[in-house]
């Protein structure tokens, strides 16, 4: 029952938070109704016993690439003058909605925490899910993906890298 | 058809058909290119979560979704690292991010 309705919310999550990044026009809100939609899916992760890719998807998407796009997205427009133009009673309610909303949530998951079955019953892994099998699939039969998945980010971040100090010489150059 | 619920396949099926759809959406209608940039890491974890989904209701379930879907994240990651270097070279030369404006990469 409370796996079921956890599943609808995951599943309401990612698929509003995408058609959210699709459609609304402030970038930085779209940018961060992405994260929204990345979270839905890191949790359809778990529900896929993908315990690790959760995490995956977590640390690298929410936490990295989420990060660089809201940080591009200051490239665009007027985005910092329409945030500074929020009015402040719109942000303590919306402080003091959160607040309420977390402390629920933490009574809520307590209560579910403490009333849970064995956790054996929850955590039963599928055999070939599991962290170690992942690890022995991409350092033996699949090792060269692995080095070349390896290599290609080393010439992505190197090309970046790159791309805007050449560009910056150039000014200096035309400038100088 | 199966019950929509965690341990049906269809309902990770539509949930990412959902999210790709989101994505072309993102990259057809909008004219900046951070909107392109969210569109396609919406349709890549599209992608990785269908990978998933099959491995998980496979006849014979193995960590190959996984890893495969971890190679997406990777991607993903290489491609908004070169993106964002793109769009501050554009940003420098033309003030502004539009694709429909941008012509050229060198001022």
């Amino acid at each position: 029952m409370i796996a079921a309705a956890l599943f609808l919310a995951c599943c309401g999550l990612a698929i509003a938070g995408a058609l959210g990044a699709a459609l609304v026009r402030n970038l930085f809100h779209a940018a961060l109704l992405l994260g929204l939609s990345l979270c839905g899916v890191a949790g359809l992760y778990l529900f896929l016993h993908a315990y690790y890719l959760a995490c995956v998807q977590i640390v690298v998407y929410v936490g990295g690439i989420l990060v660089l796009i809201l940080f591009a997205t200051l490239f665009s427009a007027d985005v910092m003058g329409r945030l500074q133009r929020t009015p402040r009673w719109l942000l303590a309610l919306g402080t003091v909605g959160a607040a309420v909303a977390g402390s629920t949530a933490w009574q809520l998951g307590s209560q579910v925490l403490a009333a849970r079955p064995a956790p054996a019953a929850v955590r039963e892994t599928p055999p070939g899910h599991d962290v170690g099998a992942i690890g022995d699939l991409l350092l033996g039969d699949w090792l060269l993906p692995f080095l070349a998945a390896g290599f290609l980010l080393t010439v992505a971040l190197v090309g970046a890298v790159a791309t805007v100090r050449r560009h910056q010489r150039t000014r200096e150059v035309a400038h100088g | 058809m199966a019950e929509f619920g965690p341990d049906s396949l269809p309902a990770y099926l539509l949930v990412a058909g959902v999210l790709f759809a989101a994505g072309v959406l993102a990259i057809g209608t909008r004219r900046s290119a951070i909107s392109v940039l969210i569109g396609i890491e919406l349709m890549l974890n599209a992608a990785a979560l269908q990978f998933v989904a099959y491995d998980r209701f496979a006849t014979t379930p193995g960590p190959q979704g996984q890893a495969a879907a971890a190679f997406v994240i990777v991607v993903a990651a290489a491609e908004a690292a070169v993106a964002l270097a793109l769009l501050f070279a554009v940003y420098k030369t033309t003030r502004d991010v539009d694709l429909e404006s941008t012509r050229e990469l060198r001022s």
